[in-house]
Order: structure tokens, then C-alpha cells, then sequence
């Protein structure tokens, strides 16, 4: 398989007053080229932290303590002397955890080869700033291009992201705008400079879910015309079913189950993804009570950490060895 | 009108600078049942239930309400004559998070109520803390802690007790659920359907999740613009929606099954 991302033994330790926290514990896994990849859990899972470890974000009193995120981005990076976009000239795979502070490549990341869109588009966006401005900024951070390309190639992300009546909306503010519409907005910025990798962390879970459909077909689409790879964050298992092509199950930092969605969707193995599917209310039926992880987990240990062992059908669980496989 | 009925709603309005939030509904709520209000955000659900309670004064409408000493119309009684009833109409709020004042423990929390309208005395109104503790299924231990002690699922316990202390027989619960994980979702669902069945609880069930609206409603409405544009029997409405606004609601819900695919109706094509 050809991975974007290979993310391995990945930890992430945060200091609190009781103690050190371990958010994340040996987590691993492949991003595919070109695919989306589905990470669902609950809060506290690590789902978020995982992103903002792509991201490099994480901050004091957060840490990564131990992992590897190798990125193998397909174009090369400007920043080793190549032209941006320049066609199929692959840069090497580097590791992003051990990127210097400083490393030229770390700006180049954000936004340019990852970015990112977050669940409140109104805090994602300025509101001093009008939708154009903030828009064009994202090209004008990461390019040697005039302000003029810059508003123009803006403009016709814009357009593709669904906004009509392009030239004034583009001179309006945030708050002028539909949850919906600024969701649409991030997304425009975090697709002109074209990233290898779009994280969406739970990015319709605050809108209608008339809305929500909307920005899902929105990210699929673009996703099959730009050939980007997407990471998706949710808590919602029927957004999963409709976007993803892979699906890691995150449960207290660790990666519990690895599959595609069919697999861990139609046939969970790990008793956790089982309870997980069962406490959704539309599958229950009416007038009893709905199951929730404890009554499906039952006996089941799912506390004590095991290795991921790869079935015979290709999917990947943390479960003992004399369990299915 | 059945006989059982708890709550009417007729001809109910509520404009906020000009701007119509809720616009000529009417209804009826039986006793223990559960009503569904669903709609998109700006729908005008949420101004509805607050007017039902009398959080905002309604421009328009009368709503009766069956309180222990027959029907009253709550619109126009003035707030002192509304304390009196507020022990028997009570909210539960979305953001178990910033619904609790988080300088007091749980014990002043579930006490205040009490103490407000002049329940029992020391001993009795801490027998009554106890024994709400238990129906949310708390430990005894959490009296004395604060509300930050807690999980968000634990403190939408809290508030459920608080709304339930008085015993009221209407409970408006205001997207109780949605800000919750699934699995403490399914948790709670299954503590509000246990409660109604115990203490014989009608819900006015404001949400914007139509799976969980279908679990735990008997009846919904359906609100668009301000106005209810189809109301009926949860399973039925749902399997056979009349209205191209709830047919809009409904084919936007993503199926947990891959091989179902999402195709959402277009606002326009519906005329909306």
C-alpha cells in the first residue's frame, strides 16, 4: 500500500497535577494515498491529539515522547530548492515528530502540505478579516505569487467549495455568513494551496444535519477531484459509513481496530467497536433500552493493552491471540 | 382534547424584533408521553419550549397547562403566580457543563430547588437529595464534591436530578442528550425512559437528532421557519414523511451502513 503517512509507536504524554497522562499509547498506523481515512472514538480516545501530533501542535505541558509520522508527500518541497507543484519530482520521506522547530519544511507543512479544518468554523476564521483576505492569505504564506493570482485562484476555490456571488462574498466577514457557508469557507482555505493532507477534526458536528450532508458530499467530492488524502475525525459512526475508506477505532489513547469501513462497520471484531455500533439509537428497537458499550463489552477486557495482530482479512485488532483470527 | 391531556398549545407566536421565531403553533401533550420537537437551528424549537415555560413571555397564544390545582393558562399570570407551578415544569439543558454553578457542590445544586420553594425541612430535603441521587444512580459520596468532579455524562446526571427533585410532571429536556458520546448517550436516553416510567414523567424532547428523536418520542413535530409543518406518530411520520421539509430532515441522516449511501434532497429542487 502506498501510504502518505506511516505513523508508528506513536506516545503522547500531557503533565497534570496528578501525574503524567498518557494520551496516547504506542499508536500506529498507514494513511493511504489518495483515500480517506476515518479515526472514531470517544472524548479521551487520543483522535484529536493524534491530529495535532501530524500537526506538530502539540504544546507544553503536552509531549511526544516516542513515534515516528513519516511523511512521503508526492511533490517535491520547496523549501530543498525545488519549484513548488512541480510535477512528480517526490521528495524524500521525512520523519515529521523529529522536525527542528525551525526546520524551513515545518512552515511548508502547515497548510501548504497538511492542513486542516476544525470543527467551530467561527473560531477558525478572523473576524477583522474579510472571507477574501483570509482566503488569499493561505496562498500568499506558502507562494511567490502576486496578490492579484492570489484573490483570483481564491475566488475560484471559493467557487468550487459552492459559494455563488463570488466577488462580494468574497468582501464580506465571517459573521455575515451561514454556519454552513464560513464551514465552506475553511474548507476553501484549507484546499488553495492544494495539501497532500486535509484533517477534518469533527468538522459538521456543530452544524444541522441538512448541513452537515452538504459539507460531507462537499469533502468527498473534492477529495475525488483533488486526489488528496483526507484523515477524518469523528464520534459520529454513520459520518464514517459515508466518507471513509478506512477506519481506526481509537479507545484511550490506543488504536483498538484497523479495517475497511465494511469491515469494521458490517462485522466489528474488537468487543469495543461492537459496543460502539450498538449504542446508536436508529439500530435499537423501539421501546427497549439502547445497548451501551458496558452491556456489549460485557466480560470482555478491553483495558489491558494488546499489540495489533492482522486477521486474515487484511484488518488489524488489539485483542489477545486466542480470540477470532 | 383526551382526557389525559397535560399541556395545550394554541395559536402560541413569538417575534424577536419583528422577526418571527415561532409562528402560530398549536399542539397538544398527553401525560407521559413523550414529544418530539425537531427542526434545524433557527427552526424556532427551542423559543417554543421557552415560551411553553414562561423562560420568554409569548406575543401570542394561549397555552393551559394541567397543574396539580386543574388547568391554568400560563400566559397570563404574572411571575409571582408562576413560582407556585415552576415546581411541576422543569428544563434540562444541553451543556452539562455550564448549566451548574460550578462554586457549589451537588449537594446545594439538587438542594436549592427545595429550598427555593419551601420543601421539608434539613433532614427531609437531604432524604430527598439521597434519594434523587439514587434515581439518577449517583454515589451517595458526590454530595459534597463540585460539579468539575465529574464526567459529562455524571453532570447531565446532576441536572437531570435537579430538574427532578421537585417532582415536577413536565419536563422540557433541550437537547439533553446531544452534546454527550454515544455510548453515555445511550446512557442517559436509557435514565430518562427509566425516570418517565418511574415517576410518570411527560417529556417535551427538543433535538436536532432525528435517531435519537425516533428512539425516545412517541409523537414529533416538526418545526421549519417557526411554524410545525407536519406532526404525527414518531414511526409513522418517519417511515412516510407527507411534508418535503421532513422528507429534506430525513434524507440527510447519515446511515451507520456504508451500503446505504447518503443522497440528501436539494433544498431547491424541494422549494425550500
Amino acid at each position: 500500500m502506498d501510504a502518505v503517512l506511516s505513523i508508528r509507536d506513536l506516545a503522547v504524554e500531557f503533565k497534570t497535577d496528578t501525574g503524567l497522562t498518557r494520551a496516547l499509547v504506542d499508536v500506529g498506523f498507514d494513511v493511504p494515498r489518495g483515500e480517506v481515512t476515518a479515526i472514531v472514538g470517544e472524548s479521551g480516545s487520543g483522535k484529536s491529539v493524534t491530529a495535532n501530533c501530524i500537526m506538530r501542535l502539540i504544546q507544553p505541558p503536552g509531549r511526544i515522547v516516542a513515534g515516528t509520522i513519516e511523511f512521503a508527500p508526492e511533490r517535491a518541497l520547496s523549501s530543498e530548492g525545488q519549484a513548488p507543484r512541480a510535477p512528480r519530482l517526490r521528495a524524500p520521506p521525512f520523519d515529521i515528530v523529529s522536525l527542528p522547530n525551525r526546520d524551513p519544511r515545518l512552515q511548508e507543512l502547515h497548510g501548504g502540505l497538511i492542513s486542516m479544518v476544525f470543527q467551530e468554523p467561527m473560531t477558525a476564521l478572523s473576524p477583522v478579516y474579510t472571507v477574501g483576505n483570509q482566503v488569499a492569505e493561505a496562498i500568499l504564506c506558502h507562494r511567490d505569487v502576486s496578490r492579484r493570482q492570489a484573490w483570483r485562484e481564491s475566488a475560484e476555490m471559493l467557487e468550487r467549495v459552492g459559494l455563488d456571488d463570488i466577488e462580494r462574498r468574497m468582501r464580506m466577514y465571517p459573521f455575515e455568513f451561514s454556519g454552513g457557508m464560513r464551514q465552506r469557507v475553511v474548507i476553501a482555505m484549507a484546499l488553495v494551496c492544494h495539501p497532500e493532507v486535509l484533517i477534518c477534526d469533527e468538522p459538521t458536528t456543530a452544524l444541522d444535519v441538512t448541513i452537515q450532508a452538504e459539507i460531507l458530499t462537499l469533502i468527498k467530492d473534492l477529495q475525488r477531484d483533488l486526489g488528496n488524502s483526507v484523515i477524518f475525525i469523528t464520534h459520529d459512526l454513520g459520518v464514517v459509513a459515508q466518507i471513509a475508506d478506512q477506519v481506526v477505532v481509537m479507545y484511550q489513547g490506543r488504536v483498538l481496530e484497523i479495517g475497511t469501513v465494511r469491515q469494521v462497520l458490517k462485522d466489528p471484531v474488537h468487543p469495543y467497536t461492537r459496543g460502539l455500533l450498538a449504542a446508536i439509537p436508529g439500530l435499537a428497537p423501539k421501546g427497549q433500552p439502547l445497548a451501551t458499550i458496558g452491556s456489549v463489552v460485557g466480560d470482555a477486557d478491553i483495558e489491558t493493552p494488546h499489540p495489533l495482530r492482522r486477521l486474515a482479512d487484511g484488518r488489524q485488532v488489539s485483542m489477545p491471540q486466542d480470540s477470532r483470527g | 382534547m383526551h382526557d389525559d391531556t397535560l399541556l395545550t398549545v394554541t395559536g402560541l407566536s413569538k417575534h424577536f424584533d419583528g422577526v418571527p421565531a415561532v409562528e402560530d403553533v398549536s399542539f397538544d401533550v398527553r401525560r407521559s408521553e413523550t414529544l418530539g420537537i425537531v427542526g434545524e437551528s433557527g427552526s424556532g424549537k427551542t423559543t417554543l419550549a421557552r415560551c411553553i415555560l414562561r423562560a420568554i413571555d409569548p406575543d401570542a397564544g394561549v397555552v393551559r397547562f394541567r397543574s396539580a390545582d386543574g388547568w391554568v393558562e400560563l400566559q397570563d399570570l404574572s411571575p409571582k403566580e408562576l413560582i407556585p407551578l415552576r415546581r411541576e415544569m422543569q428544563m434540562i439543558f444541553q451543556d452539562p457543563f455550564a448549566s451548574l454553578n460550578p462554586r457549589m457542590t451537588v449537594r446545594e445544586i439538587l438542594e436549592e430547588p427545595l429550598v427555593v420553594h419551601r420543601v421539608g425541612n434539613r433532614e427531609e430535603r437531604l432524604a430527598a437529595v439521597l434519594d434523587m441521587l439514587d434515581h439518577v444512580q449517583l454515589e451517595h459520596d458526590s454530595l459534597t464534591r463540585y460539579p468539575h468532579a465529574f464526567s459529562g455524562g455524571q453532570r447531565q446526571r446532576i441536572g437531570i436530578a435537579r430538574a427532578l427533585i421537585l417532582r415536577p410532571n413536565l419536563v422540557v429536556c433541550d437537547e439533553s442528550v446531544s452534546a454527550l458520546d454515544v455510548s453515555v448517550q445511550a446512557q442517559i436516553i436509557n435514565l430518562l425512559e427509566d425516570l418517565q416510567r418511574d415517576l410518570g414523567l411527560t417529556y417535551l424532547f427538543v433535538a436536532h437528532d432525528l435517531s435519537v428523536v425516533q428512539h425516545i418520542c412517541d409523537r414529533v413535530l416538526v418545526m421549519h421557519r417557526g411554524r410545525v409543518v407536519e406532526s404525527g406518530v414518531v414511526d409513522d411520520l418517519f417511515a412516510n414523511p407527507r411534508e418535503d421539509y421532513t422528507r429534506l430532515l430525513l434524507s440527510a441522516i447519515p446511515s451507520p451502513d456504508p451500503d446505504v449511501p447518503l443522497r440528501p434532497l436539494d433544498r431547491r429542487s424541494v422549494g425550500l
